[in-house]
Parts: C-alpha cells; sequence; structure tokens
C-alpha cells in the first residue's frame, strides 16, 4: 500500500503501516491566501476596466496586463511554497519506530524517530468545531526518557492512529520480550 | 528611465526564479514519493516556464517611454 513511500534511513525489512500527513482542511486554510491573492488580480482587472470606458486601448492597459502576470508568476511560486510545506510535513508509522518529517520553509528540515518500544503513552486530542466535524486533531506520544513529547499535528482521524499505535507498542513490545526470554534461556 | 525598468524586472526575474530553484530543489531532493515529486516538479517548470514567457512578451508590450512621458511635468 505504501510502497511508494521513502524516508531517510529506511530498512529493508521494515514495513510501513500508516502513513500521515496534516489534514487536507488545513492545506485548503492556507490555500485561501492564494485564492484570495487571485481574486485581488481579477478584481484590479475590472476596477481599472470599469474606471475607464476606454482603458482598454490606453498605454497603461499593457501595464495592467503585464502587473497582473507578475503577480501570477509571484502566484504561482506562493502556491508550491505552501504545497511543499503540506507535502513534506509527515509522520510515518512502521512496524518498528514513528518517524516524524517537519518542514519548516526553505531548507530547514528535521526528522526525528522514535522506536515503538519507547512508548509509554499515547493520547489523542480533537479540539474545537471544525476539528470535530471534519475529523482531525493532535496526537501526543510520551515517551520515558525526559524528551518532548513527538506530537503529530492536525492529523485525519487521530483516535484511529491512536489505537493503532497502541496495538504496534504491545506487538513490538511482546516480541521483544519472547526475544529476551530466549536469549536468557539460550535459545538464541 | 526604460534601462532602469529592465534592470528591475530582471532582478525581480531573478527572485522568481531563486524561489523557483528551492521550489525545484525540495521537489526532487526531499521526495518521499518519488511518482508525485516528478509530476509536481514538471508541473511546476511547464506552468513557470509559460508564465515567464508570457510575462516577458508582455513586458516588451508596455510602452515605458510614453507612460513615463506621461509623468513629466
Amino acid at each position: 500500500m505504501f510502497g511508494e513511500i521513502n524516508f531517510p534511513g529506511q530498512r529493508d525489512d521494515e514495513k510501513v503501516i500508516l502513513f500521515l500527513r496534516r489534514h487536507w482542511f488545513i492545506f485548503f486554510m492556507r490555500l485561501l491566501m492564494v485564492i484570495t491573492s487571485i481574486l485581488g488580480l481579477i478584481l484590479v482587472y475590472f476596477f481599472f476596466n470599469l474606471l475607464s470606458n476606454n482603458f482598454a486601448q490606453s498605454d497603461y492597459y499593457n501595464l495592467l496586463l503585464f502587473g497582473e502576470s507578475l503577480g501570477t508568476l509571484f502566484i504561482w511560486n506562493l502556491f508550491f511554497i505552501l504545497w511543499i510545506d503540506f507535502y513534506l510535513d509527515a509522520w510515518i508509522v512502521t512496524n518498528e519506530r514513528i518517524i516524524n518529517i517537519s518542514q519548516k520553509g526553505f531548507f530547514n528540515r528535521d526528522i526525528s524517530e522514535l522506536k515503538l518500544t519507547k512508548i509509554q503513552d499515547v493520547t489523542s486530542e480533537i479540539v474545537g468545531v471544525v476539528p470535530t466535524l471534519l475529523g482531525y486533531g493532535n496526537i501526543y506520544v510520551q515517551t520515558a526518557a525526559e524528551k518532548e513529547r513527538f506530537t503529530f499535528f492536525q492529523i485525519p482521524n487521530p483516535n484511529e492512529v491512536k489505537n493503532t499505535i497502541v496495538q504496534l507498542q504491545e506487538k513490538e513490545r511482546r516480541g521483544e520480550e519472547i526475544e529476551m526470554g530466549q536469549a536468557i534461556r539460550g535459545e538464541l | 528611465m526604460p534601462s532602469i525598468i529592465t534592470i528591475l524586472y530582471f532582478l525581480i526575474i531573478l527572485i522568481f526564479l531563486a524561489f523557483g530553484a528551492a521550489i525545484v530543489f525540495h521537489l526532487l531532493y526531499y521526495k518521499i514519493n518519488r511518482r508525485v515529486s516528478g509530476m509536481m516538479s514538471l508541473i511546476y517548470i511547464i506552468g513557470a516556464a509559460l508564465l515567464l514567457i508570457s510575462n516577458f512578451i508582455l513586458f516588451t508590450q508596455v510602452s515605458w517611454n510614453q507612460i513615463f512621458g506621461n509623468f513629466k511635468l
């Protein structure tokens, strides 16, 4: 299912169980900036055309078109900057660990990972009307170490994701206990 | 006056290209899904090239001398 997914430090025997990004609504909210800019350009065009009847024949008409085109160039870039920020922010849950890939603007990327066996507790939260209606929220993963909490921000279906992480953690811990038992008994 | 405009225009285009290069770099270097990254890079490059060409044509269509002449008191 996640055969196309690549992330740094991926092991051959590692299976991707969950691949998460922020909810589409978060991207849509950012996209409103782009939509507003486009509407602004359209409004400016009509404003100048309504201002004078023969504006299309004046010297300034080409200047307006040039300005609008220049604006479109930067809106094009803005859209891709917003998309990259959304696309490169990801949380990957594998059968061994959780990987948090965080993109903060250009050339600023954090990648942290957490072994499933190190998890102490997992909390999910959905706060607010829109997150409740659309079903997105945060997940906090607490480790035994004094490190800050591992947080999944604004992901879809946080409760289901939390349950999956807990199940995987229990499975991984059981596997580790069996291995340790075998090592103690000298079977390994 | 138009030579200053031309310099300013190319400066703006240079800023646009710098952002464009950063976008393409991020899409191709930090790829999580190769197919999506490749597709988006292609869309970005084709779109940016078309917009740049049309913008340059529009830049040449503007009669800068006339416009700045109108501003003279």
